[in-house]
């Protein structure tokens, strides 16, 4: 989405500055190319409670514009747009099910219960989608569920086909690592899975591999990666993205007594496939997301009861403030011009990301809880 | 098993095992407690032994916690044992009041 815009905007300079070597000529050329590009209009998507309500917001106007209620119990909310950006595919009924929702009429146009019989099945905000649409993946925490007992089962990947229609069964199935929360798809379709570390797997052979390791990475002078992440925040700058925090060792190795802490982020280029670790500030208060700035992708910005501000090249804190109330989630404009909060509450809080002043409040019903938040561009 | 009688929930799946020839799937002291691993600190206090990381207010983390099973202890758990808890209390911070403690089930 993010490499569209810069796209577009792009070949509007070029159109302009063409335009403006050849003169009054090409005054309609200009028109039409900028008209195009205006036409993407932006919107966020997410969900609160009652059960599992679905909120468009136009975010030119900062007014919800539809709704939608689907009979299924809350939790946790987590998002994926199909590419054409007309299908929400939501995991909830408490980590268990998934709709897909056209976002135009309500229509539920895909489900799937992934419990069966005494199989319980819980997906921890592991939901993603294939670059082509055609498939969801999960990652499933298995448990049978015996008379007095449960019997835990080996977790795995599934894969549904998003046109077969409502309660779908997987597709396909394929042994995965334990502990995993957020995933996402590499434009040339490998799954990446967000666990003890970062995995890549090949989504028709079911093989996969460390691409990043956290929780055991290994470098001198540092402790292994505390990862909390059930919130997908990279989708706006086209990478996979979780934050992580960890001890680096002012004496020995292990010495936790002398050591200072660093919040940083996990990275996966979605087009490229480019993995990195970055540090990108000391941890001074709980921060539960992340995000870096579209355009300026060395400014970090967190949040929970603070708006943060983090120069990941010098690992410096720019600017930060107190926040009325907890936001989980943080989100940014495709532009990098306007920073939102949803999550927890009720409510969503667009703020200046260069003063941090707060632009507006846009109110919703019921409660976020740990819901994702997506922004995308559409037609319309 | 005629001059016993079942008085309680174990008892009672003892009996029901024998009845549909699945004994050998109940198991003694074999209870689950909770359904995470996790040892964070409660609501008192942060990673830093203060509360200034404590959500604020603290209603805006209560489904937070509930919904993930995140501290079982403190919440009920609506990933898997309490899933309608929260059924009469669709805002945390406005709707507390009818949060109610939550009781196991006693079985006839």
């Amino acid at each position: 989405m993010n490499r569209n815009f810069y796209k577009t905007l792009f070949l509007s300079s070029i159109v302009m500055l063409l335009s403006a070597c050849q003169g009054s000529n090409s005054e309609e050329k200009i028109t039409t190319t900028i008209t195009t590009s205006g036409s993407d209009k932006e919107y966020l998507i997410t969900v609160t409670r009652p059960n599992t309500t679905l909120h468009l917001v136009d975010l030119q106007t900062n007014k919800v514009i539809r709704q939608c209620d689907l009979p299924a119990g809350p939790g946790p909310g987590t998002l994926v747009m199909s590419p054409d950006n007309s299908i929400v595919y939501i995991l909830t009924n408490h980590f268990s099910d998934i709709y897909g929702v056209n976002i135009d009429n309500c229509d539920v146009v895909f489900s799937t219960q992934q419990s069966t019989g005494n199989i319980r099945v819980k997906s921890i905000a592991s939901i993603a989608i294939s670059p082509d649409g055609k498939e969801i993946y999960t990652h499933q925490n298995r448990v049978k569920i015996m008379n007095d007992h449960y019997e835990m089962l080996p977790p795995q990947i599934a894969a549904f086909n998003t046109s077969a229609g409502l309660n779908v069964e997987a597709s396909r199935t394929f042994d995965a690592p334990r502990q995993v929360t957020i995933m996402d798809a590499l434009e040339s379709g490998e799954l990446i899975i967000g666990g003890q570390d970062i995995f890549l797997m090949d989504i028709h052979s079911g093989k996969y591999d460390v691409i990043l390791p956290s929780l055991n990475d290994k470098q001198p002078g540092y402790s292994g990666k505390d990862v909390l992440s059930v919130w997908q925040m990279g989708k706006i700058n086209n990478e996979f993205y979780r934050m992580y925090s960890r001890a680096k060792f002012n004496g020995k190795d292990g010495d936790l007594a002398n050591a200072e802490y660093l919040f940083g982020h996990e990275t996966v280029n979605l087009e490229t496939g480019k993995a990195e670790a970055k540090d990108f500030g000391p941890v001074e208060t709980v921060l539960f997301t992340s995000i870096r700035r579209p355009g300026q992708l060395n400014r970090v910005y967190a949040t929970l009861n603070d708006l943060k501000e983090y120069d990941s090249t010098t690992q410096k804190l720019i600017r930060s403030i107190d926040l009325p109330y907890t936001y989980y989630c943080i989100n940014f404009s495709h532009n990098g011009s306007k920073i939102y909060l949803s999550g927890a509450l009720d409510s969503i809080a667009v703020y200046d990301p260069d003063t941090f002043e707060k632009l507006a409040h846009i109110k919703l019903t019921g409660d976020g809880s740990m819901s994702t938040s997506i922004i995308f561009k559409r037609q319309g | 098993m005629k001059h016993l009688k079942a008085i309680n929930n174990k008892a009672h799946q003892v009996d029901d095992a024998v009845k549909t020839g699945e004994l050998d799937e109940v198991m003694a002291m074999q209870t689950p407690v909770g359904c995470t691993a996790t040892t964070d600190p409660g609501w008192e206090v942060d990673m830093f032994g203060s509360v200034a990381g404590l959500c604020q207010p603290m209603e805006a983390d209560l489904y937070g916690c509930s919904d993930p099973c995140w501290w079982p202890a403190q919440v009920p758990d609506m990933m898997n044992t309490y899933p309608d808890w929260s059924k009469n209390a669709d805002s945390a911070s406005k709707d507390w009041r009818n949060l109610d403690s939550v009781y196991p089930d006693d079985k006839e």
